[in-house]
């Protein structure tokens, strides 16, 4: 099952002590795809990212990365072994300069000169980020946070970014060009993307496939575009 | 006028030894949220090991060095062994292994060394320095302790803000799960926080311990007024506890000199609690503070 992807989730069991948040999870992200996962509050989308990465530590079950196993790994050997994690919430260090929080994403590259283009580069792609690059990171507003949080993910050239929620208490327009985002991350970069969304409408438009959890199980694993056109699937777990 | 002058430099020399400490606290304050109380211990301890350097080589700077690379190692120690058990448990868990550690620390020492007070040597003359033929209140041994102090604090201030150390030092102190996500070994950053407080608390040590005596509880009292000029400067805050210590010292040494050195402790806890009712998260933090 997990030859072919870049990302593969295989009967995991976890949560936060008590009954389990994921019960039995399996899911297979293939290399350079954006997949979205759906659901209700409480369905374990945020669990499963935060599994993925070692700040949950499931209790079963196997989770690969390019066929390594990162189960029960710490966070930081995690992201070493190229999974970036943009938490809900947005993660921005507000203490920090814009400049300083991207310099901590390039932090897994060596050498200076590497990180100094990765940095470069940054720049180059959110202009945005540029011309605040002295301010802290904290008087940046919503949407600027989330584009200076994907940026400092893709500083260290991730092979997998984990998305938990960046539509987050951002204004329509906004959702949009993060969405536009992401998107062409996959068609620039070729980065395999999980993203965690409650705008199903919005997160199926840029995925290539949809996973949707109620309870802590996979109900549905199909293509985006096959689950925007299921009516029966969309009322009973996606509200639209 | 002139004593004016006298008492304020000599306070500015007491004040960068309490903010030596203070700093130290502030370092592992704002990486673990623990507040070291065996800081003093620790100090404490380097000093010996720097007085037994001093006397087998005869040679200050070798035990001073001594002094430095011991609380490096200490504090990493400590972190790695006792410190990083007690990480994400309840405050009260660190308040009392702090405190433990002081006790042994202090118990390790009377042992080892004896309770006897012993005098330690200091670092140049302590023959006071005048210009022309007015008195200044202060040696060179004062303007060492200054200038070493703000040395050491202008270093760790270009650590953090110019290396790529003090950035993950910096993330792992205002976000450790952030700092972690992004592929940073927050153990490795909390060990050398530990060890850098370490060597500045062990400078500390051999800087103040001329105008004091060693014994094992020598630093109990520096420990409270460092304790004291980081809570004024605030606890987040390195710039603070160096200006909290400055300010301390000052206001320390005028009240002794113009009341008598009776009064010293007592304004230090004036001043202390004077901050903690006007504000409690001190001069510097930006840290708001909440009614519960």
């Amino acid at each position: 099952m997990s030859e072919a992807a870049a990302l593969a989730v295989q009967d995991v069991i976890a949560g936060y002590g008590g009954a389990p948040v994921l019960d039995g999870v399996s899911i297979l992200v293939k290399p350079a795809t954006i997949t979205a996962v759906l659901g209700a509050n409480g369905a374990g989308k945020t669990t499963l990212l935060r599994t993925i990465t070692g700040l949950v530590r499931p209790r079963q079950g196997r989770i690969t990365v390019d066929g390594v196993n990162l189960a029960r790994r710490p966070p930081e050997a995690v992201a070493r072994a190229g999974v970036a994690h943009v938490p809900e919430g947005q993660g921005v260090i507000t203490e920090l300069t814009v400049e300083e929080n991207l310099r901590l994403g390039a932090l897994l590259r060596s050498g200076r000169k590497s990180r100094a283009a990765a940095l470069a580069e940054s720049y180059q792609r959110f202009g945005v980020l540029a011309e605040r690059r002295h301010r802290a990171a904290g008087t940046l507003s919503g949407g600027e946070r989330q584009i200076l949080v994907i940026a400092r993910a893709l500083m260290a050239r991730p092979r997998v970014l984990l998305l938990d929620e960046p539509s987050l208490g951002l204004a329509p327009r906004i959702v949009a060009q993060v969405m536009e985002l992401v998107s062409g991350l996959r068609e620039e970069s070729g980065l395999t993307v999980l993203l965690v969304e409650q705008n199903a409408r919005s997160a199926l438009s840029i995925a290539d496939r949809g996973i949707v959890l109620n309870l802590g199980k996979v109900v549905a694993d199909d293509a985006a575009a096959e689950l925007l056109t299921d009516v029966g699937l969309r009322r009973h777990y996606l509200g639209f | 006028m002139q004593e004016f002058v006298e008492f304020t430099l000599g306070g500015v020399a007491y004040g960068m030894i309490y903010a030596a400490i203070g700093l130290s606290l502030v370092l592992i304050w704002r990486g673990t949220r623990i507040l070291n109380y065996s800081q003093g211990g620790m100090a404490m301890f380097t000093t010996y090991v720097a007085l037994i350097v001093i006397n087998h080589t005869g040679n200050y700077w070798e035990g001073f060095g001594a002094a430095l690379a011991s609380g490096l190692v200490l504090g990493a120690v400590i972190e790695r062994a006792v410190v990083r058990r007690i990480e994400n448990k309840p405050p009260l868990n660190a308040v009392i292994v702090t405190i433990g550690l002081l006790i042994f620390l202090e118990g390790l020492a009377g042992i080892i060394y004896g309770g006897q007070f012993r005098s330690f040597p200091p670092a140049f003359s302590i023959v006071g320095l005048t210009l022309g033929s007015t008195a200044l209140g202060i040696s060179r041994t004062d303007v060492f302790t200054a200038a070493a102090v703000l040395a050491a604090a202008l270093l760790l201030a270009a650590l953090f803000q110019f290396t790529a150390v003090g950035l993950r030092l910096r993330a792992t102190a205002f976000a450790p799960n952030v700092a972690r996500l992004l592929g940073i070994r927050i153990g490795r950053v909390l060990t050398l926080g530990w060890a850098l407080a370490g060597l500045i608390g062990a400078l500390a040590g051999v800087l103040v311990t001329p105008s004091t005596f060693l014994y094992p509880n020598s630093m109990d009292s520096i420990f409270v007024l460092g304790f004291t000029a980081a809570v004024i400067g605030g606890l987040e805050s390195p710039v603070g506890a160096v200006v909290g210590g400055l300010v301390l010292g000052v206001v320390l040494n005028l009240a002794g000199g113009y009341l008598g050195s009776d009064l010293v402790s007592l304004f230090g806890l004036a001043a202390l609690m004077l901050v903690l009712m006007v504000r409690p998260s001190g001069l510097f933090s930006t840290t708001a503070v909440r009614q519960v």
